[in-house]
């Protein structure tokens, strides 16, 4: 988190050129190291399917497109209530990053044949009922719940970084990029949240407490089933 | 006497230094099959008349200074673990063998079914003695898997070659509904050359101790099928499909056995139905969803 904390400034001063970049030439714009349409079509996937880690590279898009569906749903409970308020076009803007994300962990769950986690319609409520009970207590309540959530992932995601380092840089290096840039986004969120007096919220610690419980639980449960 | 009770103690002393080093291999080798094959080899070289190693007779001279020669003096015998880099390349590896020994074995199916007798006369074939099936499950189990992963990985080639010649634009790419009769279909006729045994060969599989292997051996077959017919889904639907199509393969297995007409017509017309029935069904199905509402596309 140190690390994290270090990161913070110098993401905030890249804020704006990625709301720039994000608004720039379709959805291709935020991934310029993927050439366009190249190497995740199926038909290379035997090529791209050889020597790497099946296991671990399953379980990590597996979890990694689940939390992505599940931090969609959970933008979207919060739109549907606080979609008209003072926070809607801020919440609206990170959904539309968090969507980016989950097209991205599509095109690679598609590339390297994994299958999606067997629990999505659950996460499908579950992440809409967070997201908009959290907004019921009011903006401060969905800050505090993008928080929570954002700093939970964060965290899962620098964990895979390490995983992925441990097993092979160069193998990996795509899917390291990949979410090196989801990991960067989401701490962005993160610190959106905590500008927004996220820790204002009504019990704000327990709230906290309690989401990143059930993050972990949902990452243990979707990186297996 | 001197220089060959030396000769004897240097011998004693590698061979401890080495089955210290096989000792940690072993761990990793099946003890029966180790043991059995081990058995097995020294069986067949008596068959062949097959003088066991004979540069190793000269390398107990103690004037031989040189550790090299030592090494394949300690291991005349099977060493499939492959421990040693100094093994000529006759030396394959167990897994291999016994793929090889199935593999010959399958033509005595039909005439002594899937039993351990079918896989002692294909390693009689491969000039190894009928022992051989000792390093083999008593019912056949091996058999038959190997079978199952031999006709999956056959069909992978087949529905990869002719993804390639779509990609090179020297066919059409076939709709859904054809693709998947005509992948199926491909696959079932793979295991007529056996269809008087398939039935034992099916129960067999599922016996309690075979379920995980041969489940996992039906799922990635039709995992295959569903990619190469360009399913690209990333939500539940992933596995209603995959649900869907393994209940067709199944059905459609079990009408093949029990089929009389020439050439399996009915089967094939089984197929057909089942296919246009799942794929009625899952438009069906669309329609109420975008009717009530309960279709998120966004």
């Amino acid at each position: 988190m140190a690390a994290a904390g270090a990161l913070a400034p110098a993401l905030r001063c890249s804020l704006g050129r990625h709301r720039a970049l994000s608004r720039a030439a379709g959805r291709r714009g935020r991934w310029p190291f993927l050439a366009e349409g190249a190497s995740l079509r199926p038909c290379s996937t035997r090529a791209a399917l050889d020597g790497i880690n099946k296991a671990v590279v399953d379980r990590i898009i597996r979890v990694d497109h689940a939390g992505e569906y599940g931090a969609n749903r959970i933008y979207a409970g919060q739109m549907a209530v606080l979609g008209r308020s003072a926070a809607g076009p801020l919440i609206q803007q990170m959904w539309n990053q968090e969507k980016d994300h989950l097209r991205k962990f599509n095109e690679l769950m598609i590339a390297y044949r994994v299958r999606p986690t067997v629990l999505l319609p659950f996460w499908n409520v579950a992440g809409f009922i967070l997201g908009a009970g959290s907004s019921l207590l009011g903006k401060k309540g969905a800050m505090a719940c993008t928080v929570a959530v954002e700093e939970s992932i964060s965290d899962h995601y620098n964990n895979q970084i390490r995983t992925l380092m441990e097993e092979d840089p160069e193998k990996y290096k795509e899917l390291m990029q990949i979410i090196k840039q989801c990991r960067d986004d989401e701490l962005e969120h993160h610190d959106i949240g905590l500008e927004h007096d996220a820790e204002r919220a009504p019990a704000y610690s327990v709230l906290k407490t309690v989401i990143q419980l059930g993050c972990k639980a949902a990452i243990y449960l979707s990186e297996r089933i | 006497m001197a220089a060959a009770a030396a000769g004897s103690l240097r011998r004693a002393g590698w061979r401890l230094w080495r089955g210290r080093a096989g000792l940690r291999c072993q761990l990793y080798a099946p003890q029966q099959g180790f043991r059995a094959s081990a058995a097995l080899r020294r069986a067949s070289e008596e068959q062949r008349k097959e003088p066991p190693s004979p540069s190793s007779q000269q390398q107990f001279d103690p004037q031989q200074a040189d550790p090299r020669p030592e090494q394949e003096a300690w291991s005349p015998g099977p060493s499939y673990t492959g421990q040693d880099g100094q093994e000529s390349q006759d030396y394959e590896s167990e897994e291999q063998l016994q793929h090889r020994i199935l593999t010959a074995a399958l033509e005595f199916v039909p005439e002594h079914g899937w039993t351990a007798e079918a896989i002692a006369e294909g390693a009689k074939t491969l000039g190894l003695s009928a022992a051989a099936a000792g390093m083999f499950h008593s019912d056949g189990s091996e058999l038959i898997l190997h079978f199952v992963s031999q006709c999956n990985s056959k069909l992978s080639d087949l529905l990869e070659e002719e993804q390639k010649l779509v990609q090179l634009g020297e066919a059409e790419k076939k709709p859904t509904n054809q693709f998947l009769r005509d992948a199926v279909e491909a696959r079932l006729r793979m295991v007529i050359p056996y269809i008087e045994k398939w039935p034992q060969a099916v129960s067999i599989l599922l016996l309690p101790h075979n379920i995980p292997s041969s489940l996992n051996l039906l799922t990635s077959m039709i995992d295959d099928i569903w990619h190469y017919a360009g399913d690209q889904s990333t939500d539940f639907n992933w596995y209603t499909r995959r649900a869907v199509l393994t209940g067709i393969y199944n059905t459609t297995e079990l009408v093949m056995m029990q089929d009389t007409s020439p050439d399996f017509e009915d089967t094939w017309r089984f197929l057909e139905n089942r296919v246009a029935d799942a794929m009625n069904m899952s438009s069906a199905a669309q329609q109420i969803t975008n009717l009530t509402g309960l279709n998120q596309r966004r």
